[in-house]
């Protein structure tokens, strides 16, 4: 069965977008771009990136990172835009209380397959993200500066060093290093980058208290986190954008007000039939039914108050004739496949929940089951892979309640597959 | 000076370094139950008669993955 194809027609008019802001210079992006459906951030119109002579007009030359710079990062409430939202400040005060060696990464290795946002910020503004970078790490003293690329993102690693050579005479502070993560979904996992930064293995780890006040001290940051650093630096107000990645028969990364409704912004990117729900946040995210989310702004404090969240700002939408469950099965087996294999509940417990969600689909299974494996892996790894899956899980059974029933009573709902989502092997 | 308070605990696992030897769960079996693959599945806050198999549990890991911390520490 074939399912309507999200196309964009808006697009390709050259920055004119769904929700998008009243002034041009409040805006993140230099323009809203199409992407194909998988790798990375490369768009399928070149958009060219902004020079550093065209940033330093727009903005300014880099003020000093000075240590105030944190109380202007905690009152202007910047949060990560990573997924987490956990507020800057904290990040930074956490990081400066240490004594070892500090190093400051921003992290540019979108693991999600379909996150794009970072590599598009980065492309399009490596200025803006550079900026910030230089400011946090000379406001908390930092020993090193360091960009974290999701190993393949040749289109990033290119920006990035005509970018470098831009301003190489300009620069002070610490000479910012590019550092090539795995290609792997943990490739952006804090704790790998921490280890990998260091020479290590960029594998997710626990940290023991026990380390000691001297141990090295990593604070990572998400790409877009520091470009709004390098906008709240120089006394910009916190703009009223969300930039968010779109799944739909290719990516789009756009832009958009915060009050924009999630109807507002497909429609803007045309999709003419009304999906059935919507996967929030990525493969590690959840899913919200259409009916819930319709009339909801995409601004995260909105979705929080209804115990939702788009994280790292991924929107994939499900259309109507396919079976929600079956996707998640395959999401679930994808995440399976994606453990580092280091930790025994989520080596055994991945899989086993795969094979009860799929038991399910097939109408082997049973909720009880399903609910009981992911009881078992949540909590339970070094990361929070595993209860990425458990939180996949859950929304599924809430979000797919009839097909679930129907599925577990030996009644398939009758939906087809869909086409395969990017990096998923259908 | 006062007395410090008693300080309540609990047990952690680093899942990196446990392999599921289950040794943990044979000294300490009313603190540690092993899940269906072998690993611990730890409680939260002990209880002050619990702590000492917790201790005990400890000190049995092979691969030194356990330890005690206290509750409201800044790890969650």
């Amino acid at each position: 069965m074939m399912s309507p194809t999200l196309t964009f027609p808006t697009l390709p008019d050259g920055g004119r977008a769904v929700g998008a802001p009243a002034r041009a210079g409040e805006r993140l992006l230099v323009a809203d771009v199409e992407l194909s459906r998988s790798g990375p951030a490369d768009p399928v119109r070149p958009t060219a990136a902004e020079t550093f002579a065209e940033h330093v007009a727009r903005l300014g030359p880099r003020p000093a990172g000075t240590p105030e710079l944190v109380d202007v990062v905690q009152r202007s409430g910047l949060v990560g835009h990573g997924g987490a939202h956990v507020p800057a400040a904290l990040k930074w005060r956490a990081a400066a209380a240490g004594r070892g060696p500090l190093t400051v990464v921003a992290n540019a290795a979108e693991s999600e397959p379909v996150a794009a946002k970072d590599g598009t910020l980065l492309r399009q503004r490596p200025h803006l993200v550079l900026d910030g970078l230089l400011l946090t790490a000379q406001a908390l003293g930092a020993d090193r500066a360091v960009v974290w690329l999701h190993g393949d993102d040749d289109g990033g690693r290119r920006a990035l060093r005509v970018a470098l050579g831009e301003r190489r005479w300009t620069d002070t502070g610490p000479q910012i290093e590019i550092i090539d993560g795995p290609v792997h979904y943990l490739a952006g996992e804090a704790s790998a980058i921490a280890r990998g930064v260091q020479g290590g293995v960029a594998m997710p780890t626990v940290r023991r208290r026990s380390d000691g006040t001297r141990a090295p001290r990593t604070l990572v940051h998400n790409v877009e986190t520091l470009a709004r650093v390098a906008l709240a630096a120089r006394g910009h107000a916190p703009t009223t954008t969300r930039l968010l990645s779109v799944l739909g028969g290719r990516r789009a990364v756009v832009e958009v007000e915060r009050a924009t409704t999630f109807a507002e912004l497909l429609t803007g990117l045309g999709w003419s039939a009304r999906p059935q729900a919507v996967l929030l946040g990525g493969y590690g995210g959840l899913w919200a039914p259409w009916h819930r989310l319709a009339e909801l702004p995409i601004d995260e404090s909105a979705l929080r108050a209804e115990g939702l969240t788009l994280g790292a700002g991924v929107v994939i939408p499900l259309a109507e004739d396919v079976c929600g469950l079956r996707v998640t099965a395959d999401l679930v087996r994808y995440l399976a496949s994606m453990s580092a294999r280091q930790c025994g509940p989520c080596v055994f417990g991945l899989p086993a929940l795969a094979d009860s969600v799929n038991a399910l689909v097939e109408g082997r299974g049973a909720v009880e089951r399903l609910l009981d494996d992911a009881a078992l892996v949540e909590g339970r790894g070094a990361c929070h892979h595993p209860d990425g899956a458990t939180r996949l899980v859950a929304s599924a059974v809430a979000t797919f309640e009839a097909d679930v029933a129907a599925h577990a009573a030996g009644r398939p709902c009758g939906r087809g597959a869909g086409p395969a989502l990017p990096g998923v092997d259908a | 000076m006062t007395r410090a308070p008693e300080v309540t605990q609990r047990l952690r696992v680093d899942p990196v370094a446990c392999e599921g030897i289950g040794l943990c769960a044979q000294v300490a079996d009313r603190v540690i139950e092993l899940d269906r693959w072998g690993y611990p599945k730890l409680p939260g806050a002990l209880v002050p008669d619990e702590a000492k198999a917790a201790k005990r549990a400890v000190r049995a890991c092979p691969r030194r993955a356990l330890w005690l911390e206290e509750v409201g520490g800044d790890r969650p």
